[in-house]
């Protein structure tokens, strides 16, 4: 029996590869590429202006197009002007969720039109020393004006890059850091840490471009 | 003495005007018609017929010079598109301190005891050291006058600004003396009467000067200037919070003249000044103390100057000095000293009939950072009587100044770290043991070697044309080579999310482009002047980014990102590529009066990054072009008394959100007595 059964999946299994890799050269559809607009994603933290800062990340998951309450079926996550991966260890911020997939991220320049590949090569994962997408004004996403306008901008440019909890890939545009991603933002009147943003999540796993 | 005949010989087709004589270019007494270098002068009259008040006044009606305002509310000098820190001010020769986020706040001066100001564009630290890099302006006072005499004025304008000034002057054989006094008050003004604060406050401020003069014998003088300026002003940092701020200045400045012999002449001066400034802010509801700064900076300088005449046409000047700063701040973990012996040495020569030369070079001992060697090398050559070209090429540095170097500052509300390049490692290792530090960005290592002096290069060729004393004009070719241009960083990340940041040496930048100057004497009651200049001011970095295709912008703040090219870079901010005076004054004899309508128009500029690529590129808000018109009518009547009445900017052009220095429509009366 147990002879039996081992033949039966190896047959299954020379099948199925069989089957796979002929689908490639039979032009067997792929799952479309999708393309999606978050606005108003809200990632309100507590603390920070020289306190630490806190609060529950609001996760993301590129597979449903929404965001999620699930310990471990998210691919980024947002807080303030953080942004993590679901891969990699925590920098051990409170209330900051454990990484239990093996997303990662970098930042690329260009549009959103000319990222067109992934670089393998460039995917970091978080680390108790960082996140993948680096924080701060000019370092990462965005840039901080200060004084007098105290705004915060995305930084045109600059693609973000994901490999997703379960190795699959999308690319992001940040466009507003305000809520209902005004033309003309104004942070005293604005409320803040509202994502608005761009995406393309390639569905099918082994697909490096989008 | 220099080629002066040819001068003379132009002049006296017209017999009303006489030579120049400039002194800043070269530290002598020097004929301005043959100076290889792009100088100008602005005369006591230009002022009286500007109705000119404080030195941004005047200064702002000058091609190619502009006074650009700062977030400390200081309103420093732009000069070939350099900033305020890059210009070096001087009154009677001596350095102005007090620059207190680096810009030199040139509103402090009143306009009332000036004689003339000197302007030497392009790098001059082959004389002057550190901050000339943009060039030098000399304000010199009136020295005691032959006689003894009186003179008053007062004047009234918009915003019950009152500006009244007194001298009593002395002088007979041996000895003179001048006194000056100079009030000045304002009720301020408000640009936005929607919020809660005035944009400019109340204020009174008094200048006084006392100069003293002595010939022991007509090869020896001895001269004392003393001093004194002192300002308060409502400091108000909210509708609760509420103080005052003030300023106090002295300066005295000694100097002993010794003629040797018609070829060696020594001059020692020994010059003193105190910068100071004191601030607080007090809870107005419940009368508690709530902040309070201060800023006491001082330098001492004694000088010795030689100046040697081999014959008519060649000269040799040299000097060698010392010169002892202090600072002590708020924000300061340590009490800075700055202790810098230099020595300088020119040689003018013409070479022939034809060509003038200047070379010179100086070098700067300093305590703190590098030692600089500073040359420059001028050339005139006369085509003809009508024509004549000059270049200049020299080195120019600014010295990395005290916030800098020992700055160490903490945002109590925000909770952001600043500091100075020399305390950086310190004060980095006090955060890290108090578990302030999350990352460090840069190692430790990288804050081992000195800051050095941002430094340039910088190269002027000209062309005068003087056709007759009724039409000339002249055109400067300029490039400022800028490297090391101290820039802020971020050093480490701190646990509360915020930064530390401290300067480090980085860009590369260049300024250049020309300017126009030109006089014109239609008839004989009608002159007409008027400039240009064209500025392009880049960073090198940035312009290679745009080049390669790095940056990026959107239309719409929440549109997709495109990329730029090189043609979208406009440049550093706050610099505009067009600048425009035009003055047309007119004599009405019979009327013994003159009227005069003054036109200064400056194009588009920006004042920041407003679509989050950190460039000013196209894509950007800028602030609108402008112009300010003013007129004014300057009356005489019983030869001793005098009517000025005048509107500054007559269609009362303001800017709220952007320009704070400009108040909108002034009208203003005064009155001048001389007995």
């Amino acid at each position: 029996m147990k002879t039996m059964k081992t033949i039966q999946f190896i047959i299954l299994i020379a099948l199925f590869t069989g089957f796979s890799s002929c689908s490639n050269d039979d032009d067997e559809p792929l799952v479309a590429v999708e393309s999606q607009t978050i606005t108003n994603l809200q990632a309100q933290q507590a603390g920070g202006q020289g306190q630490p800062i806190s609060g529950a990340f609001a996760k993301f998951d590129f597979l449903t197009g929404q965001t999620t309450e699930s310990d471990s079926d998210w691919d980024i996550a947002f807080r303030g002007t953080s942004i993590i991966v679901n891969g990699g260890t925590s920098l051990g911020t409170i209330d900051e969720p454990e990484r239990t997939g093996e997303g990662a991220a970098y930042i690329a320049s260009g549009t959103m039109a000319s990222v067109m590949e992934v670089t393998q090569d460039l995917f970091v994962q978080d680390s108790d020393t960082g996140y993948a997408i680096t924080t701060g004004s000019g370092n990462g996403w965005y840039s901080y004006s200060g004084a007098p306008t105290y705004l915060i901008t995305p930084i045109p440019g600059k693609i973000l890059v994901f490999k997703t909890r379960d190795g699959r890939y999308a690319k992001v545009e940040i466009l507003s850091y305000y809520e209902n991603a005004p033309s003309e933002p104004n942070a005293f009147t604005d409320t803040s840490r509202v994502y608005t943003f761009n995406y393309v999540y390639q569905p099918n796993f082994g697909i490096t471009t989008f | 003495m220099y080629s002066f005949s040819q001068g003379i010989q132009v002049d006296s087709i017209n017999p009303v005007k006489l030579e120049q004589v400039f002194v800043t270019a070269t530290r002598t007494n020097r004929f301005i018609s043959t100076l290889p270098l792009p100088v100008h002068i602005i005369s006591k009259r230009d002022i009286e017929q500007a109705n000119s008040v404080r030195l941004n006044d005047i200064l702002n009606e000058q091609t190619g010079l502009i006074t650009v305002n700062d977030y400390g509310g200081g309103e420093g000098i732009q000069m070939q598109g350099l900033d305020s820190q890059y210009t070096l001010i001087l009154v009677d020769g001596m350095p102005l301190v007090g620059r207190l986020a680096g810009t030199l706040d040139i509103k402090r001066l009143t306009t009332a005891n000036i004689k003339k100001i000197e302007v030497v564009k392009g790098a001059s630290s082959s004389l002057y050291g550190s901050d000339a890099m943009g060039g030098v302006i000399n304000i010199i006072t009136e020295n005691p006058e032959k006689g003894f005499n009186v003179k008053l004025n007062y004047r009234l304008e918009t915003f019950s600004t009152e500006d009244m000034s007194a001298v009593l002057n002395y002088k007979k054989a041996k000895f003179g003396w001048r006194a000056f006094l100079n009030k000045y008050s304002s009720n301020g003004f408000d640009l936005n009467p929607k919020t809660e604060l005035k944009t400019v406050d109340p204020f009174v401020n008094y200048t006084f000067n006392l100069k003293t003069e002595y010939a022991f014998s007509k090869q020896s003088n001895f001269y004392l200037s003393l001093k004194y300026f002192n300002q308060n002003q409502d400091y108000n940092a909210s509708a609760i919070l509420r103080g005052e701020s003030s300023i106090n200045e002295w300066s005295s400045n000694l100097k002993f003249t010794r003629e040797f012999n018609v070829k060696l002449s020594a001059y020692f001066e020994f010059y003193a000044t105190v910068f100071k400034t004191d601030n607080y802010l007090i809870n107005s509801e419940n009368g508690t103390f709530f902040d309070s700064n201060y800023f006491d900076q001082q330098l001492i300088r004694p000088e010795l100057r030689v100046q040697y005449k081999f014959n008519e046409v060649n000269e040799l000047i040299g000097g060698i000095g010392y010169s002892h700063e202090s600072l002590d701040r708020t924000n300061f973990s340590v009490q800075p000293e700055f202790n810098a012996p230099y020595v300088y040495l020119q040689y003018d020569s013409n070479l022939t009939n034809d060509i003038n030369m200047i070379i010179g070079a100086r070098f700067d001992s300093h305590n703190k950072y590098r030692s600089q060697f500073s040359p420059k090398a001028a050339v005139r050559y006369s085509l003809n009587k009508k024509w004549s070209l000059k270049g200049s090429v020299g080195y120019g540095f600014k010295a990395p100044d005290f916030r800098q170097l020992f700055f160490d500052f903490t945002n109590s509300t925000v909770g952001y770290t600043v500091l100075g390049f020399n305390v950086a490692n310190s004060a980095l290792a006090q955060l890290q043991s108090q578990g302030e530090i999350a990352t460090l960005i840069i190692s430790p290592s990288d804050l081992k070697n000195t800051l050095s002096p941002e430094n340039s290069i910088s190269t002027n060729i000209g062309v005068d044309y003087k056709l007759s004393p009724k039409l000339n004009f002249k055109v400067n070719f300029f490039r400022n080579n800028i490297n090391d241009l101290i820039d802020t960083r971020v050093i480490a990340n701190k646990t509360n999310g915020q930064n530390v940041f401290s300067y480090y040496n980085v860009n590369k930048v260049y300024t250049s482009g020309f300017e126009i100057d030109g006089k014109w004497k239609p008839l004989n009651q009608l002159k007409i002047t008027g400039g240009y200049q064209l500025l392009f001011a880049k960073d090198k970095e940035a312009e290679a980014a745009f080049e390669k295709g790095d940056v990026y912008a959107r239309k719409d703040p929440v549109s997709p990102a495109f990329q730029l090219k090189k043609e979208d870079y406009f440049g550093l901010f706050n610099r505009s590529r067009h600048m425009v005076n035009l003055k047309l004054y007119y004599m009405l004899p019979k009327w013994k009066a003159f009227a005069n309508v003054r036109l200064t128009y400056r194009s588009k500029y920006g004042l920041l990054d407003s679509n989050g690529n950190n460039y000013l590129d196209v894509y950007d808000d800028f602030v609108e072009a402008y112009s300010i018109l003013d007129f004014s009518i300057n009356k005489t009547f019983y030869t001793n008394y005098s009517l000025n009445i005048g509107i500054d900017n007559l269609f009362n052009f303001t800017d709220p959100q952007n320009i704070s220095n400009i108040p909108g429509r002034i009208i203003y009366a005064k009155l001048n007595i001389n007995l």
